[in-house]
């Protein structure tokens, strides 16, 4: 007997776990986000979702423009934009791009603010048509994230690899913070950076695409569910996920004023809504001293 | 009787390796040449990047006759077994592990000040056979394999290489024009690989994954200068600077590299602008 051609399914769909969208699952990824169709998500027994895994040159569709994700140790992210369809970044993520891509730059608001916070004043924007390709400098994970009109996302600052031009974007103040004192000298530290980015997508759907370094996971959480993470691990979150600072003090038998000056600084993250964290984070910066005020904050002496 | 056609078929059934289009046999699963994977299909994206084939942990392949083998995958190693009077040379600080009776020497390069000035290695080491010695490099990368035929030319990024067999000539090039010096990213100098009338094998390690593009003549493409990491010497390498203005300050320059064929161009996807101590 010859093989017949499988014919179209006709009504079928594909719900994507990670993302929601609906396909009509014949392509082997998920065209909104890359993730592979038809496997099971990977969930630690309390509750982290691994990204999901993501073919090596998966495609993903916005509209009339495409994006392809290539290798799986620092992936590129090669954007295939059409006339009209455009792209923002910093331009420091930029790897290649065809000569028919123009680039120009993009003024954000509050310049003076986001420079005072170490933040890129200038984002690059490029229009097609033609091929521009971003990657990091780290070896890590992307995530697409697909935003839905009236969808907002808080982000981490320098997490952004790209995002789609219907894409807003603009920043909230962390409001994560302690100060410490040396002699006359106080000095202001923000575990999570002074802002955080918001991307959101107004009126049309859009995508952002997030680097982050080493493995990335992601955890719904309850209202009124909490969980401490370590600052610099956190990587995004919805807007109404609440977080703040927690101190910890370890208990100490032979010297009970150690338990106020060791100390443990854990972000505290407070549901309803998601949050993703990645398993490779720089220290967090604390120098030890004496804190003299902090943002609102948690505190337990063990 | 059929056993005399079967021989004489033998020799025409060869799988021809996409990457380094050595001839291998019908049975074997990796190239004998570079170890790329023969049971796979390439993997190139609809741009036109073709991955630097992903070398299977422990994979081996054959350089005159000596053997070397991929270990590893995040930071790969490649591990040499030198066959007798067989050598390769390298920047001494790849070297991961050897056998105590590998033999051990130093190349005599050309332009030695003029390296020291470039930042460029003054020193590079040879290790001949016979016995075992391994190399890798500090980051998370890909080992990229290219055999070098007679009469190849090929210009690497200073530092990237891994090594070469001792049969490669080694030189650097200056690049020229005092805008690529100032802004392309990579120094003053590049390395150069050489074959003359036989064949070598070069090593070298990309940071991230590898992506390699076959321009064809006049085709040009622009890349981050800190992602270049080889090129075919007919391929000629420009700077292109960005003009990205703004009305309130005045705007900023970005510079990237312009690349015009014929030939290929090999770039990594973490573009560390490496240094070496």
């Amino acid at each position: 007997m010859s093989a017949m051609p499988s014919a179209p399914v006709v009504g079928r769909s594909y719900t994507c776990n990670w993302c929601g969208n609906v396909s009509d699952g014949t392509a082997l990824s998920c065209p909104a986000c890359g993730a592979t169709v038809n496997v099971k998500d990977i969930v630690t027994p309390t509750g982290w979702i691994e990204l999901p895994g993501r073919k090596d040159m998966a495609k993903l569709q916005i509209g009339s423009s495409s994006c392809q994700i290539e290798g799986l140790y620092v992936p590129v992210a090669d954007f295939n934009l059409a006339k009209g369809d455009g792209v923002y970044f910093a331009h420091h993520v930029l790897l290649w791009k065809e000569l028919s891509v123009n680039i120009t730059m993009m003024s954000m608001k509050n310049a003076w603010k986001r420079a005072f916070a170490g933040m890129p004043i200038f984002m690059t924007q490029a229009a097609g048509p033609g091929h521009i390709a971003f990657s990091r400098d780290l070896p890590g994970e992307l995530l697409a994230l697909p935003l839905q009109p009236g969808h907002a996302v808080d982000v981490r600052e320098h997490f952004m690899l790209v995002a789609t031009s219907h894409v807003d974007y603009t920043w909230v103040n962390s409001n994560v913070w302690f100060t410490t004192k040396n002699g006359d000298e106080t000095e202001t530290h923000y575990p999570i950076g002074m802002t955080l980015d918001r991307f959101m997508a107004p009126k049309m759907p859009g995508l952002l695409l997030l680097h982050a370094s080493g493995n990335v996971f992601v955890r719904q959480l309850a209202p009124g569910q909490s969980i401490l993470i370590k600052p610099t691990a956190l990587i995004f979150k919805d807007p109404n996920v609440n977080i703040q600072l927690h101190f910890e003090h370890p208990n100490s038998n032979w010297n009970p004023w150690s338990s106020y000056n060791q100390r443990y600084l854990w972000l505290r993250i407070t549901g309803p809504g998601r949050v993703a964290i990645q398993s490779a984070f720089e220290p967090v910066e604390d120098n030890g001293r004496n804190i003299t005020n902090h943002s609102p904050a948690t505190r337990h002496n063990w | 009787m059929a056993q005399p056609a079967q021989n004489i078929q033998e020799p025409l059934e060869r799988l021809k390796c996409n990457w380094c289009q050595g001839m291998n046999l019908k049975t074997d699963l990796s190239c004998q040449f570079c170890g790329a994977p023969l049971d796979l299909a390439d993997v190139v994206s609809e741009s036109g990047w073709r991955e630097a084939p992903r070398l299977k942990d422990m994979t081996e392949f054959h350089f005159f006759g000596s053997t070397c083998q991929v270990e590893g995958e995040i930071v790969p190693v490649a591990e040499i077994n030198l066959g007798q009077g067989d050598g390769i040379y390298f920047e001494h600080h790849v070297m991961l592990w050897k056998e105590p009776n590998v033999p051990m020497s130093v190349l005599q390069l050309p332009g030695g000040m003029k390296r020291v000035l470039a930042g460029m290695p003054f020193i590079i080491s040879v290790a001949r056979g016979p016995g075992r010695v391994a190399f890798s490099r500090d980051a998370t990368g890909e080992l990229v394999v290219l055999p070098l035929h007679p009469g190849m030319e090929l210009d690497v990024r200073e530092h990237a290489f891994l090594l070469a067999s001792i049969n490669v000539g080694y030189s650097f090039v200056r690049i020229k024009g005092l805008r690529n010096i100032l802004f392309g990213g990579q120094g003053m100098y590049m390395d150069q690989f050489k074959t003359t009338n036989q064949s070598g094998l070069l090593l070298l390690h990309g940071y991230g994954n590898v992506f390699e593009r076959t321009l064809k003549a006049g085709e040009s493409i622009l890349i981050e200068p800190g992602a270049f990491l080889y090129k075919d010497s007919t391929v000629k390498m420009d700077v292109q600077m960005q003009q990205l203005t703004t009305g309130i300050f005045g705007g900023t320059a970005m510079s990237l590299a312009l690349m015009t064929g014929p030939g290929r161009v090999g770039i990594q996807s973490m573009y560390v602008h490496h240094t070496t101590d």
